[in-house]
Parts: C-alpha cells; structure tokens; sequence
C-alpha cells in the first residue's frame, strides 16, 4: 500500500522582518513499508514527524527528497495526487473544523459529489458509511447537536463515503472524552476488520493496543517498528524517547522488578488479571 | 471553604430556540487548599461552570462565593479584587499568547495587578521555574517554542498572577507522555509548597485519580455526585452510565478482590499497586 525511500522533508519559514530564514527539518529520511489491511499506530513525541509524516500519505505534503509510492504511484508526481488523495483519507484532531454542511447527511455526501460519483450511488454511499459508523438515526440531524464523538464518526463517514483504501487518523481522538474515544477507536477496528488499512496517530498508550504494528517517531525518522508486545516491552527506551507505555504493562514492569512472576508483555487489564490470578493461587 | 456555588443556573441564548440550560443547580463547595478534579463528558458544563468562578460567565440565578464574598453581588472594584484571585486557564491555552517575548507575555498579568517591576520581573522568574522552562526561553518569540513548551509558556502567565484559586481546564489535551507527566507533576509540586487551591478539568481519569483529593463528577449540567477519589470511583457502573471510565488500576484490584485476593481497592498507581500485589504474593 506504502513504501516510503528516504524521505526528507523541510519546513522553509518565511523570513520575518530582522530574522534570519529558520528552516526545521520535520523528516530526516523515513523508510517504511506498509501493506494493504494492516492497522499501524504512529507514536512519538509533539514534534517528532508523526504528523508530517501522515500529511505525506495522501500527498497534502509531497518530500523535499525521497520518494513515497501509494499503490506503485510516486506522490511527487502532480499526475499522480488525485489518484493518491482518492485512496487514502485523513480524519484531523478537531471534530469542529472538519464538518462543513448543515445536514449529517449532506456533509457525508460532499466527497462522492466532487468526485461526481451519480446521484443513486452516492445515497448508498452514504446510508452504508453512516451505518458503518452507527451514525445513520443522525442522518437528518444538524451537526451542531452532536457530541465529539459523534461528530468524529461523521467525519469518518464522510471519508468512508470516498472508498478509500486506507484512513489516516490524525490525533482524531485527542479532544474527546472516555466514551466518545472508545466510539471511534470501535469504529476504526470495525474498519480494519474489513479490510481497509488504518494509520493511527496518537498520544494515548492504551489505543496503541489494537493496532497490529507500532511505528515510533523520533526527530523525524521512524526509531522503532514491532507489533505492541514488542514495542511496550521495552519500556525504558520508550521513556528516554518521552514516551510511556499502557498503564497495565507499566504495572507488569514494576511487579516483575519486584520479583512477582508475571510477563512483562502484559498490555491489558484482561491479561493482567490473567498473569496475577495464575501468580496469587486465586 | 474557598469557592462555592449555590443553586447555581447558567441557560445560554434565554428566550431563543436556541436556548440551552447548561448548568442546571449546581451546589458544591471546594475546601481552601483542596486540589479537586471536575470529570463529566463533553457537553456536561464543565467549562461552563469554571466561566463562572472567576465571572467571565453571570450566572441566570444562584450564586458564586468566593473566599466568603458573594462575587456577583460585589461592586465592580471588589469584583476586580475578587477575580484577581482565580486564575483560569483555558483549553489550548498557547492559543492566545500575544506578544512578542515570553517574558512580556507572562509579565502582561502581573502588570495588570499594578504590581511594581521588580515584582513583575521576580514574578515572571518564579513562573517560568514553576512550569519547568529554562531561563533563556524569556527573550524568545512565543511562536519559535514548540507545542509543549508554548503550553508551559501559557500556563506561566497565569502563575505568574500567583493565584489563590488555579483552574486548569485539561491542560494536557494533546501533549506526549512526558509533556503530560512533566506538567501535571509541576502543578501538583506547586500545589504542595504555595499551598493553592487548584482545580483540574480533565477527561484523564488515571491523572484525577492520582493527584485530587475530591473529585465533581457533572453530568447535564448538574454534580452528579461527589467525593473522594475512592468514593467516586466506587460508583463504576453509574460513571459507565453517564459516558465516564475508571481508571485500569481501580479496575483490575476490583475483578483481582472478587476473585478472594485481600488487596485494598483504594489505589490508584502502579507503584502503589505493585507494592500491594508484592505483599499479598509473598504472604
């Protein structure tokens, strides 16, 4: 699906008055390759490329050197954009700057539209990416009723009603609340579990759990790259990267220092539970 | 007692269709010194009842007290006085740095005290300690920082007004792991040497846990109930209800209890549980 060769990517700031020219050096050669269906989260500190990196996926951002190929096609290529913006969508951090229509539905509606996608299509686009987000009894409703996440998953649907192979979310869950994250993050498994490939941004430790590949970022090259267990079984280097690992393995840790026969691969309260019953004779 | 609501009603846009009770009788009080957490889903009035305590919102009826004075009822001059002791900072606060330094930035409240500049300059010192940015960050532009630093920056220029009332509305909300620990970890050290009475918003119910000792749970514009940290989240099923988690700690001693193990439910870190779980596997 993605195959990214030594990217670089240089933010160029404008000269200010008496400043002198500061450029910032957001991707410092990323090399990646990801296949179709898979479910990749992207951690790493504020700053270190995560979020240069996934405006590079659907060609928002195109690399000062390297190239980034999306299904084979190389995103520098101005031929090429449509296509690639076509097959992967974003979902931002902000449920209020990503709804534009007054209708859920016709908010929805607006991508197929554009795409000229005809009339009796588009409504079975949309009536089955509002049911895949359980947003449909909202159809008709104004968005400003909805709560964050609700509004999240309008967005989602509006990026599902695109068909698009693969959905990068931007920090999509960082301004919700408990039930509003477990909504979407429900939604982007029920996804994946179809098949479209989903590229997670986060800070929170305990979304990086479903996903079935980690990428952690740091100053703009991708550090480290293992499944979950692998990723948070290596706490300490996590932290000296400013990161953290779930609350559970980080529990898991401290017991096993403490000499508590309990696997340091623990990333759940259902594992935990399963280790510490084993370990207590319960 | 520092800060107390009676029976306190904010409806926005009165009179319209559009018109919304976003605080519904809301009674609570935080004790001087108290550092309390408000949970509740978007939506439930948080960020409107906060408006209140330092009279950026008037309430439609009720009242707010503010260290025993009626804070609406107060003239204009005593309600200035009044509001200098509440600091609120805002979601996203870096939002609204304005000025060209950092130092001017965090000097811009101060300043507005009417505080002389050697207690401006002091002040600005002391604030920028406080949120953990070095010395040299002062003379830079608030725009050449970075996310977390901006966010520091922020929160210094209502420190640095040092007041007796510190409302943070979730002042982590999108910072990595170590931004998030080093800034909460800063309040809660300066909450234990200046003795402040703080007040935290936050979605993150693993941090309100950890750092208040009572917690407003608010749903539909109204305290749903409220207490201790234990006490709170002993009611898992009505947060459940009302759109609330519980953080993994609390939930895994629950299940790890019903199951016979002699652990105290009334823990809430990792460190605290491990050592717990050590003692009950080596007994």
């Amino acid at each position: 699906m993605f195959k990214a060769e030594q990217i670089y990517f240089e933010y160029t700031q404008t000269a200010e008055e008496d400043s002198a020219p500061a450029n910032y050096v957001a991707l410092n050669g990323v090399d990646a390759e990801i296949q179709k269906g898979e479910f990749v989260a992207v951690v790493g500190r504020n700053g270190s490329g995560k979020s240069t990196f996934a405006k590079h996926l659907n060609a928002l951002l195109s690399p000062t050197s390297g190239t980034l190929w999306v299904n084979g096609a190389a995103t520098s290529k101005e031929e090429n954009i449509w296509q690639v913006r076509k097959s992967t969508g974003m979902v931002f951090q902000n449920p209020d700057n990503q709804i534009i229509a007054s209708v859920v539905e016709e908010d929805v509606a607006f991508g197929p539209e554009n795409l000229g996608v005809e009339p009796g299509e588009i409504r079975r686009r949309v009536d089955g990416s509002l049911a895949a987000v359980r947003m449909a009894d909202f159809a008709k409703a104004a968005p400003h009723i909805l709560s964050g996440g609700q509004k999240q998953r309008v967005a989602i649907a509006g990026v599902l009603a695109m068909r698009p192979d693969c959905i990068v979310f931007d920090e999509a869950t960082a301004m919700l609340d408990p039930l509003g994250r477990s909504e979407v993050l429900e939604t982007v498994a029920a996804l994946n579990g179809e098949g479209i490939t989903i590229i997670l941004i986060t800070h929170f430790m305990e979304e990086v759990v479903i996903a079935n590949r980690v990428f952690v970022m740091n100053e703009g090259v991708i550090e480290m790259d293992g499944s979950p267990r692998e990723i948070f079984g290596q706490s300490k280097k996590l932290r000296e990267l400013g990161l953290d690992v779930p609350h559970m393995t980080a529990l898991a840790h401290e017991l096993a220092d403490l000499g508590v026969p309990v696997s340091r691969g623990v990333l759940t309260v259902g594992e935990m539970l399963f280790e510490l019953t084993a370990a207590l004779k319960l | 007692m520092i800060l107390a609501a009676e029976n306190l009603t904010h409806i926005y846009q009165r009179g319209t269709v559009f018109e919304k009770k976003a605080l519904d009788g809301i009674t609570m009080s935080v004790p001087k010194g108290a550092f309390a957490g408000v949970i509740g889903h978007t939506g439930s009035g948080k960020s409107t009842l906060i408006q209140h305590f330092n009279a950026l919102l008037e309430p439609t009826s009720g009242k707010v007290w503010l260290d025993g004075e009626d804070l609406f009822a107060a003239d204009k001059k005593k309600r200035k006085r009044l509001r200098e002791k509440v600091g609120l900072v805002f979601q996203y606060p870096e939002h609204q740095l304005f000025e060209t330094t950092v130092q001017k930035d965090i000097a811009f409240g101060p300043q507005n005290m009417g505080l002389s500049s050697d207690e401006v300059s002091r002040r600005v010192a002391e604030a920028l300690e406080w949120v953990g940015l070095p010395k040299e960050a002062a003379q830079l532009s608030p725009f050449e920082l970075s996310g977390g630093q901006k966010r520091r920056a922020a929160i210094a220029g209502v420190l640095a007004m040092k007041p007796e009332v510190l409302i943070l509305d979730e002042p982590t909300a999108g910072l990595d792991p170590r931004g998030k620990n080093e800034i909460l970890g800063q309040i809660k050290k300066m909450h234990e040497s200046a003795g402040n009475t703080v007040i935290l918003v936050s979605h993150g119910m693993d941090d309100v846990a950890r750092l208040a000792d009572i917690i407003f749970v608010m749903n539909n514009g109204r305290i749903e109930f409220s207490g201790s940290p234990a006490e709170v989240f002993r009611e898992a099923d009505k947060l459940a209800k009302i759109g609330l988690a519980v953080p993994q700690v609390y939930l895994l001693l629950r299940e790890l209890i019903k199951r016979g193990a002699d652990l105290p439910q009334n823990i809430f870190t990792a460190e605290a549980a491990a050592q717990a779980i050590k003692k009950l596997y080596e007994h």
